[in-house]
C-alpha cells in the first residue's frame, strides 16, 4: 500500500484526497450537525451560498443543499459502490472462467456479453426498474429504499458486462503464457491455475476500469433521476439534479452544486484508477 | 573510401530514478560507404541504444545526447526531429529483431509497402503498386501479388522480415541498420536472410550496420567489426583481421562461446562467467576485468584507452592477447 | 509411410516410448497434421535432441509427450505405464514425471511471484513437506542452479536477465525429481554468450538429478553440446534419427546436412561449402506426397514423389528416412 500511496502527483493526492472526504462524508453524514435534508426551511429557500445556517444555499424548495450533499453521498456513493463490486465480481468471475474454458461456454457467455453491451445504459437501466420498481396501481407507494436496491440492480447489469469482457480478454492474454503451461505440468489443478496465476494478473486491469465504471455509474444514477425513475424522492446526487431540472434558470446553483460535487467525484475516480493501472502494470511501474 | 556515416565521442545517458545511465560512453565509428560493420555485443552492452542513438531515433526528455552523428556530411545531432526524419527511408533505413511487431497487423502487406514510395517518392497509386511487386519479388518472395494481398500474421517470420527489408530498400537507403535482423529465426532462415541481405548492400551499393549478440553471424556477413562491452567500443577491426588477430580477451571469449557444429568440446562448454557490470555503478578499471582470466591488478584500477595496433585495428586493454595466442 | 517406421527403436528398458503420434489442429480452412507418425525411444540417461525448422512439429511432439493436449493417436509409455490411456487425477499425477523448460524465459515465469513461490510451487500442488522442508528444497536448488537464495528469493522475475530467468525456470521445472525433462528450445531467447552457461547448467542439472532429456532446437550447433542421440523432423516426421558422430560427420539426408550448413561458421576465411536451403517448408495443411522434403530436396526424384521413405539403417546406429540417401 505504501508502494502504490508513494510517487502520486499533485493532482492524484488532490483526486485520492476528494475521494476520501466523499466517502468520510458518506459514513459520518447523519451524525453531522447539518438540518434535515428533507426538511424545507420556508424562512430561507432559494437563499444563495453562504447564507447563515445554509453553507451551500437551499433550492426552491428550501432543502438545505450541503446537508443533501453530504447525505445524498451516501446514497449515490453506496448505489456506485455496490454495483461496481458487484458486478464487477460477477463479470470478472464470468469472463475469467469462460476465458480459461474456451469452446461452447465461452462462446454463450460473449454473444451475451454483447447482446447486453448493445442495450444503451440508460435504456437498460429505465427498463429495470420499469420492471421492478412501478407499480400499475397507484395507490400503491414504492418506497424510496427499494428504489435504491432496483437502481443497484439495474446498474449492476450496467457495469457486469463492461468488467466481464474486460476480464475475458485479460485471461485470453494470460493463458497463453508459458508459466500457464508450466503449471498444468506440474499438475496444478484449474481452479488453483485460475486464483494464483490468473485472477492476480487480470485483476490490475479489473480495478482500474472498475474506477472509471464508479464514474459512469455515478452519473448515470443522476441521469436516471433526471428521468424520473431514479430514488426520486429519496435524498441522492442524482435526486438532487432531479427536483431541480425544471428551476434551473430561476435557482441556478442549486443545480450547480450537486452537478460540481458530482463531476469533481467522477474526474477524481477516474484519474484514481489511471494511477493505480500505471502503478499495478508490471512494465509501466519498473521505470 | 568515405564514410557515409560519421560518429564521433558520442555519448547517450538516460536519467532514471536509479541514476543517471551512460548507456554509450564516448563511442566513434565510421560506416564507410557501401561497407557492411558489425556492432557485436552481449544485452546491455549499448549496441543497440547506439545505433537508435546514431539514427536519432531516441526522444523523451530523459535522454541527453552529445557528440556528433554525422550522414552524408550533414550532422544529425541537434537537429530538430523534423529535419532527421527526412534522412529516413531514402537516406537511412532499418529493419528489426521482430519483424511481426515491426509490422502493423491490421494492413495488407502491400500497402505497408507501398506507403514509403507514395509519400518518400510521390508515385501514384499504380506506381507504387507495381514497384512494390518488384520490390517483393527482389526479397526473394514467391508470388508477390497474393503477398501483397496478405497481413503480417498469415506469413512466416522469414518472409515478414522479407517484407520489413522489402519497405526498408523501398527508397534505396544509403546506409541499413539491421537490429538483430535473424535472431527471432531458424538457422535456416537466418542464412537466407543473411544471404539476401548480402545480394542486395553489392547491387544498391548500400552501406549496412549489423548489430547482433553472435560474433559467428558478423564473421561471414561484414568488412568491420565494432565489439561494444558496456557502452564502450573496446575492440575494432577490419573483420579478417579482427578474427585473425584478436587482441580483447572480451572478443576471444566471445568467439569461444559460440556453439558449433565441428568439434563437440570435451566436457563443459567455455563461458564467460559473471555479468555485464552495473550501467549506473561501473567498476573505476576495465569493465571487463572482474570476467577476464587475463586481468591484473592494473586493469581493476585505471580505464584502458583505445590503442592503436595499426591496419585499422583499435583496442582497450592493457594486456593485449599475442597474436597467435588464440589458435589454442 | 514416408519418415515413419520403427526400425530405429531399440527394445529394451526405455524410460520413454512414444510410438507412431499422430497430433493434428483444426485451424480455419483445414486440418494441420503436426506430427505425423512419429515413434522414439530414449534409455535412462539420455538426452534425445529434436531438431527441426519452425513449424515441423517439434515443439507439439513436446507438448504431446506431456499429454498437453494428448496425441490423437499412438502411445505415449513412461516407465511402463502408457500416459495416453490416463485422464484426470492419474494424469496429474503421472505428468509430475516429465516437466518442461519453455522457450521464453520471461512468459514462463508468473510475474507477479516471487522467485520463491515460483520454484516452490510445484512443491506446493503436491503438498511435499512441511513450510520449512520446501523453503529448504528451494534454496538447494536455486543453489544448484547458481543463484544466490538470498539474494533472490524475494524478488520477482522481471528483475532478472534472460538468462537468470531460465535458471529459475530450471529450479522450478526439477523441484519434484522428474524422470523426464523437456527443454524446448531454452536458449534460443539468450545471447550467445549466456546460451553456453545455460547448456552447461542442464548437463550439470541432469547428472546431479539423474534427468533424461528430450532437448528441442532449431539449431544443431546448439544441441551438439548436450545431446546423445539426435532426431531430425521436417513437416511432422522423421528424416534422420542416430548417434551425434554419425550424423554430424555424415549427415545422410540432405535436409540434415542443409541444417548443419545453415549454422554460420565464426571464421571469415572459411565458408560452409554447403549452399544453405532455398525456401520455406510448404504448408502443413497440404504436404508433399511421397517424402514431404522433396520439394526443396536437391537430390529429389520421381520416386521421392510416389514412394515414402521409410527409416533404415544407413551406418550403425545411424538412420535414415530417404530414397537417395547421402554417400
Amino acid at each position: 500500500m505504501r508502494r502504490l500511496l508513494g510517487g502520486m502527483d499533485v493532482f492524484t493526492r488532490a483526486c485520492a484526497g476528494w475521494m476520501s472526504l466523499m466517502v468520510l462524508l458518506a459514513v459520518v453524514g447523519p451524525f453531522l450537525p447539518l438540518p434535515d435534508p428533507r426538511e424545507a426551511d420556508f424562512e430561507a429557500s432559494a437563499v444563495g451560498l453562504f447564507s447563515p445556517g445554509h453553507v451551500l444555499g437551499t433550492d426552491s424548495n428550501g432543502y438545505d443543499l450541503l446537508s443533501n450533499v453530504v447525505n445524498g453521498a451516501r446514497t449515490s456513493l453506496m448505489i456506485a459502490f455496490v454495483s461496481v463490486v458487484v458486478g464487477g465480481a460477477l463479470g470478472a468471475a464470468i469472463g475469467i472462467v469462460s476465458a480459461y474454458r474456451r469452446g461452447r461456454i465461452d462462446r454463450v457467455v460473449n454473444l451475451l456479453f454483447n447482446i447486453v453491451l448493445s442495450i444503451p445504459n440508460l435504456v437498460l437501466g429505465l427498463a429495470l426498474v420499469a420492471i421492478l420498481a412501478t407499480s400499475s396501481d397507484p395507490s400503491v407507494v414504492i418506497s424510496p429504499s427499494r428504489r435504491v436496491v432496483v437502481i443497484m440492480i439495474a446498474l449492476t447489469c450496467v457495469v457486469l458486462p463492461v468488467l466481464g469482457r474486460i476480464a475475458r480478454g485479460a485471461t485470453l492474454t494470460w493463458i497463453n503464457r508459458e508459466f500457464v503451461v508450466a503449471a498444468r505440468s506440474m499438475g496444478m489443478r484449474d481452479r488453483h491455475i485460475i486464483l494464483r496465476h490468473i485472477v492476480p494478473n487480470v485483476l490490475p486491469a479489473i480495478y482500474s476500469v472498475g474506477f472509471l465504471a464508479v464514474g459512469v455509474v455515478i452519473v448515470a444514477e443522476g441521469a436516471l433521476s433526471l428521468l424520473g425513475v431514479g430514488v426520486v424522492d429519496g435524498v441522492s446526487w442524482g435526486a438532487m439534479i432531479s427536483r431541480v431540472a425544471g428551476e434551473f434558470t430561476f435557482v441556478p446553483h442549486s443545480m450547480y452544486v450537486p452537478v460540481t460535487v458530482l463531476a469533481l467525484t467522477v474526474i477524481a475516480s477516474n484519474q484514481l484508477g489511471d494511477y493505480l493501472r500505471s502503478r499495478l502494470d508490471l512494465r509501466e511501474g519498473r521505470l | 573510401m568515405s564514410a557515409v556515416m560519421s560518429i564521433r565521442d558520442l555519448v547517450v545517458r538516460f536519467r532514471t530514478p536509479r541514476g543517471v545511465l551512460e548507456a554509450v560512453r564516448g563511442v566513434t565509428l565510421d560506416i564507410p560507404e557501401g561497407a557492411s560493420v558489425g556492432i557485436v555485443g552481449e544485452s546491455g552492452s549499448g549496441k543497440t541504444v547506439l545505433s537508435r542513438a546514431a539514427m536519432g531515433l531516441l526522444s523523451g526528455s530523459n535522454v541527453d545526447r552529445s557528440g556528433s552523428v554525422t550522414f552524408d556530411g550533414a550532422e544529425l545531432v541537434g537537429l530538430p526531429r523534423d529535419h532527421v526524419r527526412q534522412h529516413f527511408g531514402t537516406g537511412i533505413a532499418m529493419i528489426f529483431q521482430d519483424p511481426m511487431t515491426a509490422l502493423n497487423p491490421v494492413r495488407r502487406v502491400g500497402v505497408q509497402v507501398a506507403e514509403g514510395l507514395r509519400i518518400r517518392l510521390g508515385m501514384s497509386r499504380k506506381d507504387a503498386a507495381a514497384r512494390t511487386s518488384e520490390l517483393l519479388a527482389m526479397v526473394g518472395i514467391p508470388d508477390p501479388a497474393a503477398a501483397m494481398r496478405k497481413f503480417p500474421y498469415q506469413l512466416s517470420g522469414g518472409m515478414r522480415q522479407r517484407v520489413m527489408i522489402a519497405i526498408a530498400i523501398a527508397c534505396k537507403p544509403k546506409l541499413l541498420f539491421a537490429d538483430e535482423p535473424t535472431t527471432a529465426l531458424d538457422v535456416t532462415v537466418q542464412a537466407q536472410i543473411l544471404e539476401l541481405l548480402a545480394g542486395l548492400r553489392a547491387n544498391l551499393g548500400m552501406a549496412m550496420v549489423l548489430v547482433t549478440h553472435d560474433l559467428g553471424v558478423v564473421a561471414n556477413n561484414t568488412d568491420f567489426v565494432a565489439v561494444m562491452y558496456a557502452g564502450e567500443i573496446v575492440e575494432q577491426a577490419p573483420t579478417t583481421e579482427l578474427f585473425a588477430n584478436m587482441k580483447m580477451p572480451y572478443t576471444e571469449a566471445l568467439l569461444k562461446s559460440i556453439p558449433t557444429v565441428e568439434a563437440r568440446p570435451a566436457g563443459r562448454l567455455p563461458v564467460i562467467e559473471g555479468r555485464l557490470p552495473d550501467p549506473t555503478d561501473r567498476p573505476a578499471g576495465c569493465g571487463f576485468a572482474p570476467r577476464c582470466s587475463y586481468a591484473q591488478a592494473r586493469c581493476r584500477e585505471d580505464h584502458p584507452p583505445l590503442v592503436d595496433a595499426g591496419n585499422g585495428h583499435l583496442y582497450r586493454c592493457w594486456f593485449p592477447l599475442a597474436a597467435p595466442a588464440r589458435r589454442s | 509411410m514416408a519418415g515413419t517406421g520403427t526400425a530405429h527403436l531399440r527394445g529394451g528398458d526405455a524410460v520413454l516410448k512414444a510410438t507412431d503420434v499422430n497430433v493434428r489442429f483444426k485451424v480455419p480452412g483445414g486440418t494441420v497434421q503436426a506430427v505425423s507418425g512419429v515413434s522414439f525411444d530414449i534409455m535412462r540417461g539420455e538426452t534425445l535432441a529434436i531438431v527441426g525448422e519452425s513449424g515441423c512439429g517439434k515443439t507439439t511432439l513436446g507438448k504431446a509427450i506431456l499429454q498437453l493436449p494428448p496425441p490423437d493417436s499412438g502411445s505415449v509409455v513412461l516407465d511402463g505405464t502408457d500416459l495416453t490411456s490416463l485422464s484426470g487425477e492419474a494424469l496429474r499425477a503421472a505428468r509430475t514425471s516429465i516437466q518442461m523448460v519453455f522457450q521464453d524465459p520471461i512468459s514462463s515465469l508468473d510475474p507477479r511471484m516471487t522467485v520463491r513461490n515460483l520454484v516452490a510451487e510445484p512443491l506446493w500442488v503436491w503438498n511435499r513437506g512441511s513450510e520449512d522442508e520446501r523453503d529448504a528444497k528451494v534454496r538447494e536448488l536455486l543453489d544448484a542452479v547458481g543463484l544466490e537464495p538470498d539474494l533472490v528469493l524475494d524478488r520477482r522475475s522481471y528483475e532478472f536477465s534472460g538468462g537468470q530467468c531460465q535458471r529459475i525456470s530450471i529450479a522450478r521445472s526439477v523441484a519434484l525429481e522428474p524422470a523426464v525433462l523437456i527443454c524446448d528450445e531454452p536458449v534460443s531467447a539468450l545471447d550467445v554468450s549466456i546460451q553456453a552457461q545455460i547448456l552447461n547448467l542442464l548437463q550439470d542439472m541432469k547428472e546431479r538429478y539423474g534427468l533424461t532429456m528430450v532437448f528441442i532446437s532449431h539449431d544443431l550447433a546448439v544441441v551438439r553440446a548436450v545431446s546423445t542421440r539426435i532426431m531430425v523432423m521436417y513437416l511432422g516426421k522423421i528424416c534422420e534419427v542416430g548417434d551425434p558422430e554419425a550424423i554430424y560427420s555424415r549427415p545422410a539426408h540432405h535436409y540434415t546436412s542443409a541444417l548443419i550448413g545453415s549454422v554460420p561458421i565464426p571464421d571469415p576465411t572459411r565458408r560452409t561449402g554447403r549452399t544453405p536451403l532455398r525456401g520455406e517448408p510448404p504448408s502443413p495443411m497440404n504436404p508433399p506426397s511421397g517424402c514431404r522434403f522433396r520439394t526443396r530436396c536437391p537430390a529429389a526424384s520421381d520416386r521421392c514423389a510416389a514412394e515414402e521413405p521409410e527409416l533404415r539403417e544407413v551406418s550403425p546406429g545411424q538412420y535414415v528416412a530417404c530414397h537417395h540417401p547421402r554417400g
